[in-house]
């Protein structure tokens, strides 16, 4: 039993960092960001990158491969902001559904862009995160589980002052809440949109890396997966709520681990899709969401 | 759009396309088994075309390659040898993508080219949508590398296996397991027809083996974490996990069974049999064990091949590339002794061909159009992380 919480609590720190990403750029823009599980895969295949390029890295364990994530974070979120400012932006006042189009479309262009630089084989990667295994209460815990999941926990207390604290993120707060107003009071909109995209993106990348040095195996499919489920994650806390994506994922995480240890490995996405349908139907705002009041 | 969407909940602005998207996928997937028997039949002069359709993109785009080169190599040396019935060799490919889908049009494309005869065939789940296809057509098939038992029990006329069945190659697991005492043993697929077909093979063979399976679970390809797997499999006290998916997956499953302190044997099936198993796994490769066709550089006499090949392609063969050499090798010799390139006298020639030489033995279809000699063996993963032999089960 402890075993499957443990288990779930690490792959729902994956999820949940995806998930915020993707969260926060549907809180601000209503968009919901498809390319942003292919940013997840980009930032896997930067780290790839930057560790056989700079061949001391490899060895350097644990301080080496924070470093490397750091470089593909910045890359990632770069990254991010541009495919807002190309594909995004200029469809800003069209109808929700062009942008979700090209948001499937970029999805693609990512993912067969990096099969073309790397080919279509899985990528095996420079440096894997090794160490002891701990035990206690019969259930088993990794030491590499350990730093991620505190990586992970890191990077999302960060974001929460980020967006609670700072200007920025009161101006955040403030678009997601009414654009035209906040833009009234004097806030620059495109400004602060970029910034939502590069944090996302950002986060999104810090992920792939983790999830590379983790399981040591990258391919250029890898971000879909997790695409949905961050989107799934995101919708069962609460789309557009921090707090509901990093709760969202961690409770998929969770559903998950109980769902296949009960039905067999084969219905983890089932169950996963499941639940999202049923919370579509019966809470769309999700657990931690507020209800929509519909603005006439 | 009428403004009337605009005030639409956002839930079914989403939905709306993927729903749509599906449906066109499924209306194009239904379309294209219609287009079967459409090609014309084989010119009577110009070269004979024999068509492959093999994963040339996709999680199993290594393959192909592999494939497309043995292919190569036969046609190469058969035509520098004078070509078939007068008439030279041409290879044509279509990328199956390990897909259903795409294996249909791939198979179509062929037809529609005039392709003579089918070598090829990696993925079970991708060659069984075609065989109808190529039935209609009257082209008869040797497929090299997919051995589903669902190949055979479809029970069609052309079609032909030159590799060992999962029945044969289930055999070969037990009968190692039971010859080195691990009489409790756990069964891991991925869920794609080729590891399903394997799993249950040895599922229903193990009782007559001496072994019990204790654990029979299948996970979803395409994830990175098995941990629910895994767990399953140390508490299940198997003496011995036998994995019939392909090799990224079983990499990763490999790693994290280690990882979860699991002390047992590890065996995998001929999918994960490549030298990126290893690399994907780390480590936690060391003693893992295969079930799998010979491949060259197990083979005794097998240098000169290597080295034409090597010579040829400017890399080392990879997996399946002999077995594709033999199917066309096997095609070419049909053909000649058919004394046509007529499906039915082709497939008839086939029928009646006996102990042609091949890799893995002597070459005579049973009565199923399968091997009648299995031809796996055990390897091992090498110091350098390819497989190599290290029982071949003779005795």
């Amino acid at each position: 039993m402890l075993q499957l919480v443990i288990d779930g609590l690490f792959v729902g720190s994956f999820y949940a960092l995806v998930a915020l990403g993707y969260s926060m750029v549907y809180g601000i823009i209503k968009l919901l960001n498809f390319a942003h599980g292919d940013i997840y895969m980009v930032g896997a295949f930067t780290g790839l990158v930057v560790f056989s390029t700079v061949s001391g890295l490899a060895g350097g364990g644990i301080l080496s491969i924070l470093l490397v994530m750091l470089i593909a974070m910045i890359f990632t979120g770069l990254l991010g902001v541009g495919i807002e400012r190309i594909a995004y932006r200029p469809l800003r006042k069209s109808p929700r559904l062009a942008v979700l189009i090209t948001a499937v479309g970029m999805s693609f262009i990512l993912e067969y862009g990096v099969r073309q630089i790397f080919g279509p084989n899985p990528q095996v990667y420079g440096a894997r995160l090794e160490g002891a295994t701990l035990s206690f209460l019969d259930a088993r815990i990794t030491l590499p589980q350990i730093v991620l999941m505190v990586v992970a926990a890191a990077l999302m207390v960060v974001l929460n002052l980020y967006i609670m604290r700072s200007r920025d993120g009161r101006a955040m707060r403030a678009i997601a809440l009414d654009p035209q107003g906040a833009q009234l009071m004097g806030v620059n909109v495109d400004k602060v949109i970029s910034r939502t995209f590069f944090i996302g993106s950002a986060l999104a990348g810090a992920a792939g890396v983790m999830a590379g040095a983790y399981y040591g195996s990258i391919d250029f499919l890898m971000g879909f997966v997790i695409g949905l489920k961050a989107f799934t994650a995101a919708v069962i806390g609460g789309i557009g709520n921090l707090y509901g994506a990093m709760l969202g994922g961690i409770v998929l995480g969770l559903l998950e681990a109980f769902g296949t240890h009960w039905l067999g490995g084969q219905w983890r996405d089932v169950f996963s899709f499941a639940c999202l349908i049923l919370f579509l139907s019966f809470r769309p705002t999700g657990i931690l969401g507020a209800r929509v009041v519909e603005r006439m | 759009m009428s403004t009337r969407s605009t005030r639409r909940s956002s839930w079914r602005t989403v939905f709306a396309p993927i729903a749509l998207a599906a449906t066109a996928v499924l209306t194009l997937a239904g379309c294209s088994g219609g287009l079967a028997g459409g090609g014309d039949a084989a010119s009577e002069d110009g070269p004979i075309k024999l068509g492959m359709a093999a994963p040339f993109s996709g999680s199993e785009s290594a393959f192909g390659p592999y494939m497309q080169n043995g292919a190569q190599l036969a046609i190469d040396e058969i035509n520098a040898a004078g070509g078939v019935l007068g008439r030279q060799l041409e290879l044509v490919t279509a990328d199956d993508a390990c897909d259903a889908t795409s294996a249909t049009a791939a198979a179509n494309k062929l037809v529609t080219d005039g392709i003579v005869a089918s070598v090829g065939g990696y993925c079970s789940g991708a060659t069984l949508p075609t065989l109808p296809i190529f039935e209609a057509a009257n082209i008869p098939m040797v497929i090299p590398a997919a051995n589903s038992n669902e190949l055979v029990k479809a029970g069609l006329n052309n079609v032909f296996l030159i590799n060992g069945t999962g029945t044969q190659q289930a055999e070969a697991a037990i009968k190692y397991a039971a010859k080195e005492g691990l009489t409790n043993i756990a069964l891991l697929d991925d869920n794609t027809d080729y590891a399903k077909d394997l799993a249950n093979s040895v599922a229903s063979q193990a009782a007559d083996g001496g072994v019990t399976v204790v654990l029979q679970d299948s996970v979803n390809a395409g994830e990175s974490d098995y941990a629910a797997a895994v767990n399953k499999i140390v508490s299940s006290g198997a003496q011995l996990l036998y994995w019939t998916g392909y090799y990224q997956e079983g990499g990763l499953i490999v790693s994290q069974l280690k990882a979860a302190g699991y002390t047992g044997q590890i065996m995998v099936g001929d999918g994960s049999v490549d030298a990126k198993f290893a690399e994907i796994a780390g480590p936690a490769a060391d003693g893992v064990l295969g079930t799998f066709t010979q491949t060259p550089d197990m083979l005794e006499g097998a240098e000169t091949w290597i080295s034409d090949y090597t010579e040829k392609f400017g890399a080392a063969p990879g997996p399946y590339s002999t077995q594709s050499y033999d199917a066309v090798r096997v095609v070419a010799e049909a053909i000649t002794n058919a004394g046509t390139t007529d499906g039915e006298a082709v497939i008839t020639a086939l029928e009646g061909l006996k102990d042609f030489p091949i890799f893995s033995g002597s070459l005579t279809f049973s009565p199923e159009h399968t091997l009648t000699e299995g031809g796996f063996a055990i390897v091992t993963v090498g110091p350098d992380g390819t497989f190599v032999l290290k029982d071949d089960l003779k005795s």
